[in-house]
């Protein structure tokens, strides 16, 4: 016993726990001050990233990868070699790379990097609703001197520059020339309407209400093909979005972006009569257990001939023409035959859902890549370098390039984005942005799987975007 | 106490140092050298997030806004307790958490029992056995997903050769917990089995015998000899699937993203979405701390029980 008394008080216990104890609030001190560090954001609540020179700095001689974020669909591989094979011949010593995450990890995977104010990227591919929370927190370069210098603004549509770049969104959703810049368009997307033409006729339906009609009699006349199928889902923004189409469609809208207002708006009776057609009148036309379907599982049911009318993102369905991928025909002009792409039908309105994404240079980028980067998006935005992106499978943004030839004739479905550009309507870019669409995604996805009451379900998304508006994003369940 | 002083080590610390050796660092040294590195491993990637995540608990500091935490008291943990959400999800994980583990403990003993009841191809069998927990949960989750698509999956088409019809086990409240709770009992029964089977072994074969010459039934030797002996092991298990269940995260992800609606939305995924949708960190790490603290509570009653089981 003595010995082991011995052996104690030879250890170094308080010492040991005392130096323990010392680094312990050493380590906190010092992520303290990391916490507090803005790492080249603002410094409260309204600020933005640094700002980027005006001018394209000079650009390194040696290998550079540049290196992109986005998830994983087909434009994002058709974007790494349409620039490896294009952009390389004006700069031999860049590669570029495009790194993807799933569609459901997309917008973790950035922000938890913009969290740690350090990030393996250097390009951000951004949905448009995403840039208010990146500029709020200084995640993103202010690129408006750069676009003013570099950039021919008058060849886009405004709706299109302002979707994607601008920020703060403006009340009417179209450009505001005051406003600052912090990303260009990459692709252009809304959705389609794909139609069995072998099935409901050559002309697509051009009503809302029409629509429905024509899937109801093709489902009765077509056993083991149902109706209509379209995103559900609970996970991205998948169930969201659809409902946010009909309520456009049937004459609601999302909020008063003035007053920041939801309740009251989103569940007026325009809301309310979209909740009823969409849970009521288009739920039941879907495909039993349909209730989790995204991109994948619509284009699934699209190539297998199970779906008489879809709506999918018009960038997601260029493999639906695929032969390898389809069972309604060998060759793509056999499929064609049958698959029929329209824009989407009206009812009070004309409204179609904005998609696509632009790209913004990440804040914690080393100056050679946001060099790099700016030189990119500047060399991308050139009207032949547009039209060669459409013909490489991309959707442009310029005008120019939209009524191309190239981007035109490059698939049955540039027509529609050209007609639909037009008629695009977009979601908040707000900084609350992920809470409001996760309460909208979960609580569509209740009504359309009978977990919800429709009325309850929209009512309950008012309440609680409403909350998250209020509150400024802070705190919360 | 003697047999101390005549320990090997003891004396060895009295012998001179070996050649090339520092005369400066004693055993005592070395052993703190030795164990400084993991303890600073320890230190930083469990101690430190652990208290750092405690400071942040009482602030309504968030990981992307540029601005400082202000300190906030008690407010998020009276948020968290008042809340409703809070509430259904709690009783959403307490549904799965029972469910998950007693299908897997009945069915894990089960198969312990019936295998350690044969002499031929036992190895085999355990080794079969073991594969699903092998898998990581988010293949286990892609390929359920795959089998329990109510349009193209296996389990459906199974069923309609069958005469039944086609059931929405993803898309219903009802089948879609259930779903979860068959999935996790598929990877994880051999968890229990494994446990459950080394406790089987490990009961004196002499206690058969002696039921054996006492023509005891079948079903007393498993209720007083089998059960009471391996039943503190099997609890012993259950306690680690439960604590696993608590936190299940990846399976509700993979399969249902919390769907229908928030209707297989467990804790764990809530607070993920506090955390990285809203990136609300204080509120997020008062969650965690408060999950923390759920798990230790429950384990300290259940070891006790565990003691005055041993003790009895």
């Amino acid at each position: 016993m003595r010995n082991i008394r011995m052996g104690r008080r030879n250890l170094p216990g308080r010492p040991v726990r005392l130096a323990a104890a010392a680094i312990v609030m050493a380590t906190a001190l010092a992520a303290c001050g990391g916490g507090d560090d803005s790492g080249g954001g603002g410094g409260d609540a309204e600020a933005s990233g640094p700002k980027a020179p005006a001018t394209v700095p000079e650009l390194t001689d040696d290998p550079l990868t540049l290196k992109f974020i986005w998830f994983e669909w087909p434009p994002a591989q058709a974007l790494e070699d349409f620039a490896n094979a294009e952009y390389t011949k004006d700069r031999p010593n860049v590669t570029i790379e495009v790194n993807t995450v799933p569609n459901a990890n997309w917008h973790d995977a950035m922000f938890t990097q913009f969290a740690a104010r350090q990030t393996d990227f250097d390009v951000a591919i951004l949905d448009s609703q995403h840039i208010g929370e990146a500029v709020t927190n200084g995640n993103i370069l202010d690129i408006t001197d750069f676009v003013n210098e570099n950039i021919d603004v008058d060849a886009y549509d405004p709706y299109l520059l302002a979707a994607y770049g601008q920020y703060p969104q403006a009340e009417t959703g179209q450009r505001d020339e005051n406003a600052s810049m912090y990303g260009l368009p990459l692709l252009g997307d809304t959705w389609t309407m794909i139609y069995r033409k072998d099935l409901i006729g050559e002309e697509p339906p051009e009503t809302w209400d029409e629509m429905i009609a024509a899937a109801q009699k093709c489902q009765d006349e077509n056993p083991g093909v149902s109706g209509l199928a379209f995103h559900q889902a609970n996970g991205s923004d998948a169930a969201a979005v659809t409902y946010n189409t009909v309520n456009g469609v049937y004459g609601g809208n999302l909020w008063e972006s003035a007053d920041k207002q939801i309740e009251g708006v989103i569940n007026d009776d325009a809301g309310q009569k979209a909740m009823d057609v969409l849970v009521n009148e288009m739920k039941p036309l879907t495909a039993k257990g349909s209730g989790n379907w995204f991109i994948d599982e619509v284009n699934a049911a699209v190539a297998q001939g199970k779906a008489c009318i879809a709506f999918q993102w018009i960038a997601a369905s260029g493999g639906l023409l695929d032969p390898e991928q389809s069972t309604l025909g060998s060759t793509p002009e056999e499929i064609e035959s049958k698959l029929g792409f329209a824009t989407l039908p009206t009812q009070d309105t004309d409204f179609v859902p904005l998609g696509g994404m632009g790209m913004h240079i990440s804040a914690y980028a080393s100056d050679e890549a946001q060099a790099e980067a700016l030189n990119f998006m500047k060399w991308f935005e050139q009207a032949d370098v547009q039209k060669k992106w459409a013909a490489a499978g991309g959707v442009p943004s310029r005008t120019d390039a939209l009524e191309s030839s190239e981007f035109l004739d490059a698939g049955p479905f540039s027509q529609v984005y050209a007609d639909s550009v037009s008629r695009l309507r977009d979601m908040w870019n707000v900084p609350e942005y992920a809470r409001l669409i996760d309460i909208e995604n979960t609580n569509v996805n209740a009504a359309l799987n009978g977990a919800k009451d429709p009325e309850e379900a929209l009512d309950d998304i008012a309440t609680e975007q409403q909350e998250v508006l209020d509150s400024g994003g802070g705190g919360g369940l | 106490m003697s047999t101390t002083t005549d320990h090997p080590v003891q004396e060895a610390s009295t012998t001179p140092p070996a050649p090339g050796r520092s005369r400066r660092l004693s055993d005592r040294g070395l052993a703190v050298a030795f164990i400084s590195p993991a303890m600073l491993l320890l230190l930083a990637m469990s101690v430190f997030p652990l208290l750092w995540a405690l400071y942040l608990s009482f602030t309504d500091y968030s990981a992307t806004r540029d601005v400082p935490a202000n300190f906030v008291g008690l407010q998020n943990y009276i948020d968290i307790l008042t809340s409703a959400q809070v509430r259904q999800r709690a009783l959403t994980t307490l549904i799965y958490v029972i469910g998950a583990v007693t299908l897997q403990t009945v069915l894990g003993f089960a198969i312990a029992y019936l295998i350690s009841r044969r002499t031929h191809g036992r190895g085999v069998l355990t080794t079969l056995f073991l594969v699903p927990m092998m898998l990581s949960p988010v293949v286990v989750g892609l390929f359920w997903r795959f089998m329990l698509d109510a349009q193209f999956g296996v389990i459906n088409s199974m069923l309609g050769s069958l005469g039944f019809g086609q059931v929405e086990w993803l898309t219903r409240q009802r089948t879609a917990l259930l779903s979860l709770i068959v999935v996790d009992t598929w990877q994880w029964t051999p968890f229990i089995m494994l446990i459950a089977l080394a406790g089987l072994t490990a009961v004196p074969k002499y206690l058969y015998e002696a039921a054996s010459i006492d023509r005891a039934s079948e079903w007393f030797r498993f209720r007083n000899i089998t059960l009471p002996l391996v039943w503190p092991l099997l609890l012993i298990a259950v306690m680690f699937r439960a604590i696993e269940a608590f936190r299940l995260f990846d399976l509700v992800y993979i399969l249902t993203s919390g769907g229908p609606g928030v209707s297989t939305e467990t804790l764990s995924f809530h607070v993920y979405k506090v955390a990285f949708l809203g990136f609300n960190t204080g509120v997020a790490s008062a969650y965690g701390i408060l999950m923390v603290l759920v798990v230790i509570v429950l384990a300290q009653l259940y070891l006790r029980y565990l003691n005055k089981l041993k003790e009895g």
